[in-house]
């Protein structure tokens, strides 16, 4: 049986690494939930922004987080430029597959220019508060992993608000629940659509930020954060922010805890198997999921 | 079929390819191109294989892959572990692999479209892990040395051999997929293509159709796969359960064309060739990643219906006289239409341009 220092900081960096599935997972939903689309290159967008927040702590001498200033304009841009100009030009019957291959082509396309100019070599941030930790009942909790976690609670508070509270979110879960009665209502949906990638895409350069600080990071990391985001939006049923959320915080923390008797590598299977799982016995997930039956 | 001409023209041209499969380890210059037909034939047996899943059902998977590093691996540990001949064991691995997709088809099937990608990604992902990570077993990352069946061979023969029983499996894979084609089965497994609902409604028992295919289509693989391990003789997780692998096979499946007989074969022959060719001309640098995504992309955006149509399509305008048969519209076309005259209702001035492969089917009859 493990001390309860160790078992209470497994608990706390679960916690913390969940916040940040959350965020990328609430990104897949946004996705899905406006055009029937699972973006692949969701994790290499992640690993671009990684990329950005290493390249500006180490070639311009900035703290990795006001790379963000840049990168979430940038990505939101993009966002928006990928929907427009790529997605809505795929055929609607096969959209939901020819739309994954696309993002996959779009996710080699990342890796493959990520190698080229920043080539294999595995990089990390040195910063100057990157070791500091504090102990809390006998937990060794990382100031990183704190800000990292802080991040990902701004910007999915910050989701929130706009979804809920402003004219654009209203017009944007008016799409995402019918996008033929929003266009009644004379919502213009296709714009909507653009800006919801838009934001999606945000949340991938606000999590690549947040990993970046305490994470090495390579051209091919992007596999290892697809799986475990895919298994969220499904367990959490496609297409259902608080589902997302709440299968990211509840498999955050099973992976953290089970790297006590199994070791990381073994830890990371509790998501595949959460996946098979839940298609065996949910299909439609087992929070919300109101959209994946249809699919 | 309305005339001769259509009739004789589609034997005639397999006749060459066949003639052309045949007679290249003859005319190849070198060992090393010899074996890069190899490569090129194991994709176009892997792509075939994969269009049985793809084709007929319009189910996606980016996971065959995994399904043929497991048949390599299964292969490769009854060769080494338990003793078996090397081709009693790669039908044993088959099997087994067969019997592995019945489960993995139940719940990845269970549900449409998104989730089942993202199911065939998660394979390939978990069975890297658990190859890497079971050192004890399958060697990790160091590799799994798999015993060469005729050890006398020089490696030019090995290659020829190895040519032979490739072409040999792309003959059967081919066959087969020409006979479901035809079968009541596979009109039950196109009807789940084109709408799955209205063909579950009609009486087609859509679960265990697709489920049947899916378990046929990965006991392709896995013989294609195992086939590898005996030829190559080497295997490493990385390469074994790669996600580019299952992407090379979508690639080239759709860029020849998902609908037709030959399609994957024509589609593995171009991509086969493409990668051999970026091999040598990148190296080990990650262009060759940027250049399958461009392609990949191109092929999705532009032809998603694959270069054989589109070629079958000039050719019909070239002479329109024939234009006898009837064409149903699909669903895709259907909801096309509908997604086009809803753009020009908006008539907005972003109303986009029709893509290369759009303009081709009307209803005719």
């Amino acid at each position: 049986m493990p001390s309860g220092g160790l078992l209470l900081q497994s608990i706390i960096l679960g916690l913390l690494l969940g916040g940040l599935y959350a965020l990328l997972a609430a990104g897949l939903t946004l996705y899905f939930g406006i055009m029937r689309v699972v973006m692949i290159a969701h994790s290499a967008f992640l690993i671009l922004a990684a990329y950005l927040a290493w390249w500006s702590n180490e070639r311009l001498g900035v703290d990795p987080l006001l790379s963000l200033l840049v990168t979430v304009p940038l990505f939101f841009g993009a966002g928006v430029l990928l929907q427009r100009m790529l997605l809505s030009r795929l055929r609607a019957a096969t959209l939901t597959m020819m739309s994954v291959l696309l993002t996959f082509a779009i996710a080699l396309i990342i890796e493959g220019l990520l190698g080229y100019a920043f080539s294999g070599t595995q990089r990390r941030i040195q910063l100057g508060y990157g070791s500091a930790s504090f102990g809390l009942f006998g937990a060794r909790i990382a100031v990183v992993k704190l800000i990292a976690f802080g991040l990902a609670v701004l910007a999915l508070g910050s989701l929130y608000l706009l979804m809920k509270r402003t004219s654009f979110g209203w017009a944007l879960r008016a799409t995402i629940q019918h996008q033929d009665a929003a266009r009644l209502v004379g919502i213009d949906t296709e714009r909507i659509a653009g800006f919801g990638f838009g934001l999606g895409l945000a949340t991938a350069a606000v999590g690549g930020t947040a990993l970046s600080l305490d994470t090495t990071i390579y051209p091919s990391l992007h596999w290892h954060w697809i799986g475990p985001l895919m298994a969220i939006i499904v367990v959490g049923g496609l297409g259902s922010v608080p589902g997302a959320a709440a299968a990211a915080m509840l498999l955050g923390l099973g992976q953290s805890l089970l790297q006590i008797p199994m070791g990381t590598t073994w830890a990371q299977t509790v998501f595949y198997v959460a996946l098979f799982a839940t298609l065996a016995f949910r299909p439609q997930g087992f929070f919300g999921g109101r959209l994946a039956q249809r699919f | 079929m309305p005339n001769v001409s259509r009739r004789w023209f589609p034997l005639g041209a397999v006749a060459v390819l066949a003639a052309a499969i045949l007679a290249f380890p003859s005319l190849a210059p070198n060992p090393y191109i010899l074996s890069s037909g190899v490569v090129v034939l194991n994709y176009a047996v892997l792509a075939t294989s994969w269009n049985f899943v793809g084709g007929f059902t319009g189910y996606i998977s980016l996971g065959h892959g995994a399904l043929a590093g497991l048949g390599g691996y299964a292969t490769g540990l009854l060769v080494t572990k338990a003793d078996l001949p090397s081709f009693v064991a790669l039908i044993v691995a088959a099997l087994l692999v067969a019997v592995l997709a019945v489960p993995l088809g139940l719940a990845a099937l269970r549900v449409r479209g998104a989730s089942f990608v993202i199911v065939s990604i998660a394979l390939v992902l978990i069975l890297l892990l658990v190859f890497q990570s079971w050192a004890s077993l399958t060697g990790g990352s160091r590799g799994l040395v798999v015993p060469r069946p005729f050890p006398g061979l020089l490696r030019p023969e090995h290659h020829r051999v190895f040519f032979y029983l490739y072409a040999a499996l792309l003959a059967i894979a081919v066959l087969t997929w020409w006979l479901l084609d035809r079968s009541r089965f596979g009109l039950g497994l196109k009807a789940i293509r084109e709408d799955e609902d209205k063909a579950e409604a009609l009486g087609t028992p859509t679960y265990a159709y697709k489920l049947i295919v899916f378990v046929l289509s990965a006991a392709f693989t896995a013989l294609s796969g195992g086939l590898y391990a005996l030829w190559f003789g080497d295997l490493d997780p990385v390469f074994q359960f790669s996600v580019l692998t299952g992407s090379y096979l979508v690639l080239m499946a759709l860029l020849g064309g998902v609908r037709t007989l030959f399609g994957p074969l024509v589609g593995a022959l171009i991509v086969g060739t493409a990668l051999e060719y970026f091999k040598t001309e990148f190296g080990s640098t990650p262009l060759h990643l940027v250049a399958t995504g461009v392609l990949l992309a191109v092929v999705v955006l532009v032809m998603p219906d694959g270069v054989l149509p589109a070629i079958a399509a000039g050719w019909r305008r070239l002479r329109p006289g024939e234009q006898s048969s009837i064409r149903e519209m699909t669903a895709a076309d259907l909801a096309e239409q509908r997604h086009r005259s809803r753009q020009d209702d908006r008539s907005g001035p972003q109303g986009d341009q029709p893509a290369a492969g759009e303009t081709r089917e009307e209803v005719r009859g």
